[in-house]
């Protein structure tokens, strides 16, 4: 009676959480029976317990972290004589973008003056 | 042959050059080729230490290649057996007295199995897996 309170029939399928709690449940006892399988008296605090790169030595993980930046390191190698101007520009000093804003402003209305 | 009921299964190898000239890593593929079949055993190549039961070592043990060959020894789990293939990994061979060399390979790590030859025939390689089978069967019932 308890399962079908909370049994939500849409139509398309049927959804109930406290059967997917149930098979969560399974799935962890089974995770543990075949995990008890395993050998026990490895080397713990040594090289066993770590990732085999081909006999190297695992580096510190942000040092050997892919950033973003790789994917698209072509992009930015190819614009690069525009990236070498444009970030020297953002200073991060809130006047320097404030007098950008202005100069701008004032450059475009003394334009629209003179057109 | 009864297997130990750690290895009843198979016999997994990994392979590992400490700066050989390649000779020994031809005769250790040609003796997993159909010709010989040791697969049919269950014995083969895997492509890490953690899977392994057999370190097949080959080459002099060359100075930048000790800590690796340390490295992989430790990370292969216990119990394990490593095979020193060739003359070079034996007693340096022919570069027993090079400037670059840290080994023969027992001076890094324990061996338990010499196989001789430069390179050794592709049945001395099955042959001193089988020796290397019969010393795990030993290991296994003095761990039990």
């Amino acid at each position: 009676m308890l399962i079908l309170m909370t049994q939500l029939d849409t139509g398309f399928g049927v959804w109930d959480p406290l059967v997917w709690l149930a098979a969560l449940a399974v799935a962890i006892i089974l995770g543990f029976i075949i995990r008890s399988f395993g050998v026990k008296d490895y080397k713990k605090g040594t090289d066993q317990t770590l990732p085999f790169l081909s006999g190297d030595k695992q580096e510190n993980v942000e040092y050997i972290h892919i950033r973003a930046s790789n994917l698209y390191w072509g992009y930015l190698d190819a614009l690069k004589g525009y990236y070498s101007r444009l970030i020297p520009l953002h200073t991060g000093i809130v006047t320097d973008y404030l007098l950008w804003l202005f100069g701008t402003m004032a450059a475009a209305m003394i334009i629209g003056l003179l057109a | 042959m009864r297997l130990s009921k750690a290895l009843n299964k198979s016999l997994w190898a990994f392979h590992l050059n400490s700066g050989s000239c390649n000779g020994c890593e031809i005769e250790i593929v040609a003796a997993i080729t159909p010709r010989y079949d040791p697969e049919r055993f269950g014995i083969k190549l895997v492509g890490s230490p953690r899977h392994a039961d057999v370190l097949l070592v080959t080459g002099p043990v060359t100075k930048k290649m000790v800590e690796m060959v340390k490295r992989v020894y430790a990370q292969t789990p216990d119990p394990k057996i490593v095979m020193a293939i060739g003359a070079c990994g034996i007693s340096g061979g022919p570069f027993y007295e090079s400037y670059s060399l840290d080994g023969p390979i027992d001076d890094v790590i324990p061996v338990d199995v010499y196989v001789p030859g430069c390179p050794p025939r592709p049945e001395a390689i099955i042959f001193g897996v089988v020796k290397a089978l019969e010393k795990l069967e030993t290991l296994q019932k003095q761990r039990a």
